[in-house]
């Protein structure tokens, strides 16, 4: 009934051998991907030493929890990098999935005058690299705006993302015209087709989009680093970055930092893994 | 109409936007307005730094908030990260027109934020006594033609450095080296002598430096100063990296890969590896070496003899000797010296001539006495100006320094090579734009055994004839 | 009927305002304030005119051909072998119970969290030259000679290459797996009256059906792509010989190493041109027979 075949009885010793081989392709790809995590989190126990360069092993040598120790005392702020960090990835990714949906419905499935214009616009903005708009981008928030070192400077440009408008436009198109058309004739207004109809089959998008945003957000480096001077302003990321020194390095502290910040991440994707699974057939909804 | 309506339509959606990012920005602004009452009538001076040394960003808070309550009338106000990312910000506000008041940088960059428009001249506003502080020459890294345009906070000797044992082991009268140096041909037989083989592999060799990716660049600019190249300018302001003789240097640096000396996979050594191979006795000699490297080994070694997990694994203790670049045929003894320190910058046409006087001052406040004296201890150098030097006696010293690394040191930075402030920026610019797009590039295949010597020579000239004209470099 | 639609046409607007007006003050503008300034000699206190010299210097310059060659090299290998990868991935991982396809998704996306520190340090040691490093070692083991990663002019844009794949392909692992869970299970029950062999049903059912998600990735990934110079920046600084220089580094070089700002945008413009001209081809090749 799936794409793959079900095999039964006697040669159900097929389906085995085929999932046992996939499976194997799997995990295999698994270890590659998930190597530098492993690594990430045994170097976060070694101490807090200032070592002349990174430690190459692939079994911890000893088991500490100081480097995280050191990475909360480092600065009085290393609560408040988190902090913000999470306001402005939590803000940045609400905005994201509300705002980038109904655009992306307005692209795939409404027809208007300047449709086209407007989605072309916004393709062609996000091949120009962003070395060179970052300066203007930079003049504009903090000399024109002044912006530097508030929430806004951090969210504001990324509050909706053409990407995610691409990606929302891109699966709405793949939905069938005919279930739009059906409840236009029951009556529904579009703010409530895209509510009742558009959201609950897009579930599984949205919340792929929901985790990429934040977590884009999240790691995000450059700009909070730009506009933030003040360090109660900085971002998690920022703050991390600050354990680099000249020709050395706190190594363990960094990576018990790195470690930190990644755990919002793993209780996200965990908590979404939900809507990742639904797989939404549309005939359900019908019923 | 419809145009009309469209520009209703923007019109609503421009007021909702700042309305949403005003109320977004309750929290920031709040903290903002805080600060601005603070500073009622007061000059606020702004500096971006970097971490100096490992204590460097928690001193300095104490510094500045010492001079905050000696100047009443001045602010500093200072932002810290690390050092690519402080270059990073700092050229976006240079290129936006906003950039701090002071930033730390190294002075081969003096030129291009003076080509920008954007370094301040502060000899005007320091006085006699204040220049007078600082060693002369060092202090001409920061000049350019007659402007000063910051002021020095060390000179840090970029020489190599070896393991005590293993030069012993091979012969090597390091001593005799650190007092009189080396030739070249000393210097090659020497890191032959240090090749250990085991099972028909390299265990140990000789000579090892951190060459990959933009590292590339220290390797050469470090060693062709004892070429004959101390400056890529002659006294007439013509390229001289064109010289036939940078074929043989670039033939010699070939031959130490050849023996066997050096590894051939140098390219993509990188400088934390090249630490880790000197510390798990993999080189005899690495560069670049720096004087503080002393208390890097020496700290393995505690932990070593401890018996600390957290010991780099594999290591041996490491007894570090700095040692002179050494003298390749048609040079002379140089030192290359990186001297870094604070620029001062503005972003107006017009600046306040009294906020200047500010900036000055503080620049100089950092760049004197216990903060330089603090900063050069931790460095393992000396301090560059007088007042840091008196402060530094005051200063409990290092303990187990190798007094005969401190002296190598000292006499190094003595030949340090002059700064060269004839140098016009927009000559030096394009030097640089040379060195980034021919020669690093050039050199990384040289090492790599991919690029000949003649080739990389041959595409200098090429670069050279096509910025600088015909006459504009050397040709024999 | 008439009515209807202007009332579609209204909330079609409102539905695109806010994206549109973000953009046009934190994308549009400043893109169009480089298209200014790539005809300039930009300088912060005051530019001066000089017409086309930008992109005339630009055109004449070798080396930014030779960053163009790199750089459509590094995407056209890098954008389809992530997308092939991560769509049979996708598939793979739909026979097992939801419990196990998200461990197998969670493993795979999650790696992007790693910091990009983390990552640097752990590709440094995968490519490292000597025989200790662990690509080395592994492949010593089946008897294959030390190569110098990113070292090589040979082995160093390849090495680049692979770094890309791995790190993109959680992020279109995950898309496509929303796609295909999309599919509505009634087409395969179809199929399989008709007897289809499961290379059918992915070639007739789910290779149609997820065209749109392939043109995402495939315009994303190759906007990314050609865009890209973070890799080579850390990894090797463009070296050697120039033979990993990207595009993306060259701007970045000449914007902030040596303040030709003016300059930068105009290869930037000439770049985005390119990735445009690109990007409506792919539209162009895949739109045939997209239609719902």
């Amino acid at each position: 009934m799936g794409l793959f075949r079900n095999y039964y009885g006697k040669q159900k010793y097929k389906q085995y051998t085929r999932n046992g081989l996939i499976a194997m392709i799997l995990i295999i790809v698994a270890v590659i991907t998930l190597f530098p995590i492993y690594y990430m989190v045994i170097s976060s126990f070694g101490a807090p030493t200032e070592a002349g360069g990174a430690s190459y092993s692939l079994i911890p040598k000893s088991f500490s929890l100081d480097s995280y120790k050191f990475f909360f005392e480092y600065s009085e702020y290393s609560f408040r990098w988190i902090l913000n960090s999470f306001i402005v990835a939590a803000v940045v990714t609400v905005s994201n999935v509300f705002f980038a949906s109904l655009a992306g419905y307005a692209f795939a499935k409404l027809r208007f005058p300047g449709c086209r214009f407007f989605f072309f616009l916004l393709l062609v903005a996000m091949m120009v690299p962003y070395q060179v708009t970052q300066v203007p981008l930079y003049i504009l928030v903090v000399n024109v705006l002044q912006m530097q070192d508030t929430y806004p400077a951090l969210i504001a440009p990324t509050l909706v993302t053409c990407y995610n408008v691409f990606l929302a436009k891109q699966f709405f198109t793949s939905l069938p015209t005919s279930i739009i058309e059906s409840a236009k004739i029951e009556g529904c207004s579009q703010p409530q087709i895209v509510w009742k109809i558009i959201m609950p089959l897009s579930k599984t998008i949205l919340a792929v989009m929901a985790i990429m945003t934040f977590l884009g957000e999240w790691n995000t480096f450059f700009w909070p680093f730009l506009v933030c001077n003040s360090e109660q302003m900085q971002t998690i990321q920022v703050g991390l970055k600050n354990f680099s020194f000249a020709n050395t390095t706190y190594f363990a502290p960094m990576m018990a930092g790195a470690t930190i910040s990644a755990l919002p991440m793993f209780i996200l994707f965990f908590s979404l893994q939900r809507y990742f699974l639904e797989g939404v057939t549309v005939g359900a909804v019908k019923g | 109409m419809k145009a009309k309506k469209m520009m209703a339509l923007l019109l609503t959606a421009a007021m909702g936007m700042s309305a949403l990012t005003g109320c977004g920005g309750g929290n920031g602004k709040e903290s903002e307005e805080g600060k601005g009452a603070d500073k009622k009538g007061k000059d606020v001076v702004t500096a971006l730094l970097p971490p100096v040394s490992a204590t460097y960003q928690d001193k300095i808070t104490e510094y500045v908030k010492a001079f905050n309550e000696e100047h009443p009338d001045v602010e500093i106000e200072v932002t810290t990260a690390s050092w690519e990312d402080t270059t990073q910000k700092l050229d976006v506000q240079v290129n936006a027109g906003s950039p701090p008041d002071i930033a730390f940088i190294g002075s081969d960059g003096v030129t291009k934020y003076l080509d920008m428009g954007m370094a301040v001249d502060i000899s005007q506003y320091l006085s006699e006594e204040q220049m007078k502080d600082f060693d002369e020459n060092v202090l001409g890294y920061f000049k350019n033609g007659d402007g000063l345009y910051g002021l020095p906070a060390y000179c840090e000797v970029q020489c190599i450095g070896g393991n005590r044992e293993f030069l012993e082991k091979a012969g090597i009268d390091w001593k005799s080296v650190q007092q009189n140096g080396w030739t070249y041909d000393e210097f090659r037989e020497a890191i032959k002598k240090g090749v250990v083989e085991e099972n028909g592999a390299t265990k140990t060799y000789g000579f090892l430096f951190a060459c990959s990716g933009v590292t590339a660049k220290d390797y050469f600019s470090i060693f062709v100063k004892n070429a004959g190249f101390p400056s890529p300018f002659n006294e007439d302001l013509k390229y001289t990296y064109t010289d036939p003789k940078m074929v043989d240097f670039l033939e010699d640096l070939r031959a130490m890969i050849d023996d066997g000396s050096m590894p051939k996979e140098l390219g993509a050594i990188d400088a934390g590896k090249r630490w880790n191979m000197m510390l798990t006795g993999q080189t005899m000699i690495t560069g670049k070496g720096l004087s503080s490297f002393e208390r890097s080994a020496a700290n393995n070694n505690e932990m070593l003899k401890n018996g600390d997990a957290d010991a780099v694994e594999g290591s041996i203790p490491v007894d570090y000797i700095v040692l002179p670049v050494p003298v390749f045929e048609g040079g002379t003894q140089n030192a290359y010296g990186a001297v870094d320190g604070y620029i001062c910058l503005t972003g107006e046409k017009k600046p306040d001539e009294e906020h200047l006087k500010n900036v000055a001052e503080a620049a100089y406040y950092l760049a004197s006495a216990e903060r330089a004296a603090e900063t050069c201890q931790e460095l393992y150098l000396k301090p560059i100006c007088e007042s840091g030097r008196t402060a530094y006696e005051a200063l409990p010293p290092i303990e187990n320094k190798n007094e005969d690394n401190t002296k190598t040191v000292e006499s190094l930075t003595k030949q340090i090579v002059p700064a060269r402030p004839d140098i016009p920026a927009e000559l030096g610019a394009k030097a640089i734009k040379i060195e980034d797009e021919v020669i690093v590039p050039k050199f990384q295949g040289l090492l790599a055994g991919e690029v000949t010597p003649e080739e990389m020579h041959q595409a200098i000239v090429d670069a050279a004839k096509e910025v600088f004209g015909e006459d504009g470099y050397v040709a024999e | 009927m008439k009515k209807k639609l202007k009332k579609d046409t209204m909330w079609a607007y409102v539905f695109i305002l806010v994206p549109l007006c973000t953009f046009t003050i934190f994308t549009l503008y400043p893109v169009v304030s480089a298209a200014i300034t790539s005809f300039q000699e930009y300088k912060p206190m005051g530019s001066e005119w000089v017409g086309l010299d930008n992109y005339v210097h630009t055109l004449k310059n070798d080396l930014f051909y030779k960053a163009l060659w790199n750089t459509f090299v590094y995407a056209i290998i890098t954008v389809p072998v992530s997308m092939l990868l991560s769509f049979s991935i996708s598939i793979m991982i739909l026979p097992y119970r939801k419990k196990i396809q998200t461990v197998f998704k969670a493993a795979y996306y999650l790696p992007a969290i790693a910091s990009g520190v983390a990552l640097s340090f752990v590709w440094k040691w995968i490519y490292d030259p000597m025989s200790t490093g662990l690509l080395n070692s592994v492949l010593g083991a089946f008897g294959v000679p030390n190569q110098n990663w990113l070292g090589s002019g040979n082995t160093a844009m390849a090495s680049l290459i692979i770094m890309a794949v791995f790190a993109g392909l959680g992020q279109n692992v995950i898309i496509y797996t929303a796609a295909l869970l999309g599919v509505d299970s009634t087409y395969y029950e179809a199929a399989d009256i008709d007897g289809a062999t499961f290379w059918q049903k992915v070639r007739y059912i789910v290779w149609p059906l997820v065209k749109p998600t392939t043109v995402f990735l495939a315009i994303t990934g190759v906007i990314n792509g050609l865009q890209s110079f973070q890799n080579a920046y850390l990894m090797t600084g463009g070296g050697p010989d120039n033979a990993t220089t990207m595009a993306g580094l060259l701007i970045f070089n000449r914007a902030f190493k040596y303040f030709e700002y003016g300059e930068a945008c105009a290869q930037a413009l000439l770049l985005a041109a390119i990735i445009a001209v690109f990007s409506i081809f792919q539209f162009r090749l895949n739109s045939a027979d997209v239609e719902y």
